[in-house]
């Protein structure tokens, strides 16, 4: 059996260190090469036109994936209101079409929890011994929270660097290392490194960044490729960038805390709640909240990100610009037809708001 | 009396004459907005953002044209009316949407529709909806029972007798002195119009597109026509379980028409509909292995009429060619 994945920013990195530790046994794992624009032009070329970026892209790594010789594709699934209910049944068509022999394990992102994915794991292995399965998963969160935490800490110093770039280059050499690594204290150390490294960079003493969220649909705030490097791009302007979402959080929450009954975003619906008192599939009803929340917290703005079409985001859009909590939001909807340098018109226009607002209100 | 407001458009369609029922029933009278025109669309157009789907930007015209006209606005929220089977996003949000953009609206009533909760939590939302109007718990019960009656006679007219839900509903508003074509059974060509109630029915959307077929002496069978049953029976022989609550309506009128052999299919979906760009692929994809010839219209708030009517003359002349070639 060959296993084929679709990328969704750093996700790979967590079957990739599963396979590190735990060895291929009779299936083999194929992570297709990182998106590109390859992978965008077949996604698009055999999706429905009118179908998501998300769609298209995992397709494309899906097609990319089968070429590689992949016969049996993992994709994620969730019930509810959204279009990803439908994924799997519409690309299992495109790809038979493609005349690829391949069949589909789905995961069940808002039902199969814990337990099932561990016995997926299991399958996958060729019954590998549970301990082992243990430790292995345990190396695959370290190397996923170590990198989410690099990315948080990147956010911040991006916006302050002396030297443009610096930061960037740090933040790619720890993503290197942290991959690179074997065993669990390897992660901690190169971590430890590396944060510390980007501790010490010279900072521009006079910088005063305006701060900013993202908030919006998952897919497309995950994946740089998708959301075109916007966090790097709004650093690169000096804007100190915060994200409520992370894969490690949604790790941590859905496959642990879930169970206990914690809800991480209880405050954020409770504070959508006078907008949008109902959840709406996907993240809608999570984009009103936080926007709610992060003008309470004193942001300078909001940055919004959804596919073009994007059903729950559309809601959370009509709502937004209603709500009692003032701040600025930007919307930016992701398509095939997107190019980079528009957003950064738009980005730009919107920091020089943002930073005429802060100067007004100051005075 | 109290006059709750219903605005023709999205599932009005499908459910007026079972909330009419209902509310009646609870001593209201229902106030129902007029046909989609211009200054509708205008006035929906200009409120909401751009990327919203137009039957959504109509919807809100629909509201602010009722806005004075009533005491509530009745906007079920709708989540799902089926086992598992889900509306979209925006059918869920309508009611806060509402609120956000129409700041002018009347109180709305927006009971929360979600039959897989059970028939208790459907009894809970329904008192809480009485409660607007009546404090006699018993009358509640009873006005849902009629406007179960109500609905499955109007579900059942459009079958027995092949109509649309316009005709049907025409005669509820007792709309005079409109004819409706009588479809020349013999000799015209069958076509199936495959779509939502609210793209196929509303005049203003799709510019006249089944009185233009009927007069273009083609036989029109829509999603209503068929039985409910045999819709759900087609679309789970070829999908399974659904996954939206108006999948039978696309997939399964698609696959029930297919297999009856029709002409020809024509699918009108309008741009940005999420659910109905991965259906109509469906669709698309089974009437070429049966070899039906198939036309997607894709609507949005620029559609010119001329165009339309291009694409329609055009696909029903090699429909027409197709079939004197086969026979």
């Amino acid at each position: 059996m060959r296993v084929g994945i679709p990328h969704c920013g750093h996700a790979y990195i967590i079957a990739e260190a599963l396979v590190q530790k735990l060895g291929n046994g009779e299936s083999e794992l194929i992570i297709p090469p990182p998106t590109s624009h390859r992978t965008l032009d077949l996604g698009v070329k055999y999706s429905p036109v009118e179908a998501c970026l998300p769609f298209k892209l995992t397709l494309g790594n899906l097609i990319e994936a089968c070429e590689l010789g992949a016969d049996t594709l993992i994709h994620a699934r969730g019930t509810g209101v959204c279009r990803l209910g439908y994924y799997v049944k519409e690309q299992e068509q495109i790809i038979r079409d493609l005349g690829y022999d391949a069949h589909f394990l789905t995961l069940d992102v808002s039902q199969h929890r814990f337990t099932s994915i561990m016995h997926l794991v299991k399958n996958l292995t060729n019954d590998a011994p549970w301990p082992k399965i243990i430790s292995a998963l345990r190396f695959a969160l370290e190397k996923l929270f170590a990198l989410d935490k690099m990315e948080k800490v990147v956010h911040k110093v991006r916006a302050v660097e002396l030297e443009k770039g610096r930061a960037n280059q740090i933040y790619r050499e720890a993503v290197k290392a942290i991959g690179e690594a074997t065993t669990v204290r390897g992660v901690k150390n190169a971590t430890k490194e590396y944060i510390k490294k980007l501790d010490q960079m010279p900072r521009d003493p006079t910088a005063d960044p305006v701060k900013v969220s993202i908030v919006g649909e998952v897919f497309v705030v995950l994946d740089p490729f998708a959301n075109m490097d916007i966090e790097m791009e709004l650093g690169k302007l000096g804007v100190e960038v915060e994200r409520t979402m992370s894969l490690s959080r949604w790790v941590k929450y859905r496959l642990f805390l879930n169970y206990l009954g914690v809800n991480e975003w209880k405050d954020v619906h409770e504070a959508a709640m006078p907008y949008l008192r109902r959840n709406v599939g996907g993240d809608g009803w999570e984009s009103v909240g936080e926007k709610v929340v992060y003008a309470r917290n004193g942001y300078d703005g909001v940055v919004h990100l959804a596919p073009f079409t994007c059903m729950p985001e559309i809601v959370a859009q009509n709502i937004m610009p209603s709500t009692k909590e003032d701040i600025p939001v930007l919307t930016v909807l992701y398509d095939e037809q997107m190019a980079r340098p528009g957003m950064i018109t738009r980005l730009e226009a919107f920091v020089d708001l943002l930073k005429f607002r802060r100067k007004r209100r100051r005075r | 009396m109290v006059r709750v407001g219903i605005p023709r458009a999205l599932s009005y369609y499908q459910y007026y004459p079972g909330w009419k029922a209902f509310f009646e029933a609870l001593g209201a009278e229902t106030v129902v907005s007029p046909p989609t025109n211009k200054d509708i669309f205008t006035a929906g157009n200009s409120r909401a953002v751009a990327e919203t789907c137009l039957p959504v930007k109509i919807f809100f015209g629909h509201v602010i044209s009722l806005a004075d006209k009533c005491d509530y606005m009745f906007i079920p929220a709708l989540r799902s009316l089926g086992q598992k089977a889900y509306y979209c996003s925006k059918f869920i949000g309508l009611p806060d949407m509402t609120r956000a953009l129409v700041p002018e609206c009347p109180t709305i009533l927006d009971p929360e529709m979600d039959l897989n909760k059970g028939r208790r939590s459907l009894y809970h939302v329904i008192y809480s909806l009485g409660s607007h109007f009546s404090s006699d718990k018993s009358r509640f019960k009873k006005a849902l029972e009629q406007a179960e009656k109500a609905h499955l006679a109007y579900r059942k007219e459009m079958s027995d007798r092949g109509i649309t839900p316009v005709q049907v509903l025409d005669k509820i508003h007792q709309v005079e002195g409109k004819s409706y074509l009588e479809p020349d059974m013999s000799t015209g060509l069958s076509i199936a119009v495959i779509g939502h109630q609210y793209v196929i029915y509303d005049d203003y959307v799709n510019h006249r597109l089944i009185s233009r077929l009927q007069a273009m002496g083609v036989r029109i069978f829509t999603p209503e026509m068929a039985e409910q049953e045999a819709l759900d029976n087609a679309m789970t022989e070829l999908g399974g379980t659904p996954h939206w609550s108006f999948e039978a309506d696309i997939i399964g009128a698609g696959e029930h028409y297919l297999e009856a052999k029709v002409d020809g299919i024509i699918s009108v979906a309008v741009f940005g509909c999420g659910p109905d760009s991965m259906l109509i692929e469906m669709v698309r994809h089974r009437a070429s292995e049966f070899r039906t010839p198939f036309l997607h219209l894709s609507l949005d708030e620029h559609t010119s009429e001329g165009g339309l009517l291009t694409r329609l003359e055009a696909f029903l002349d090699m429909v027409r060619r197709r079939r004197r070639l086969c026979a």
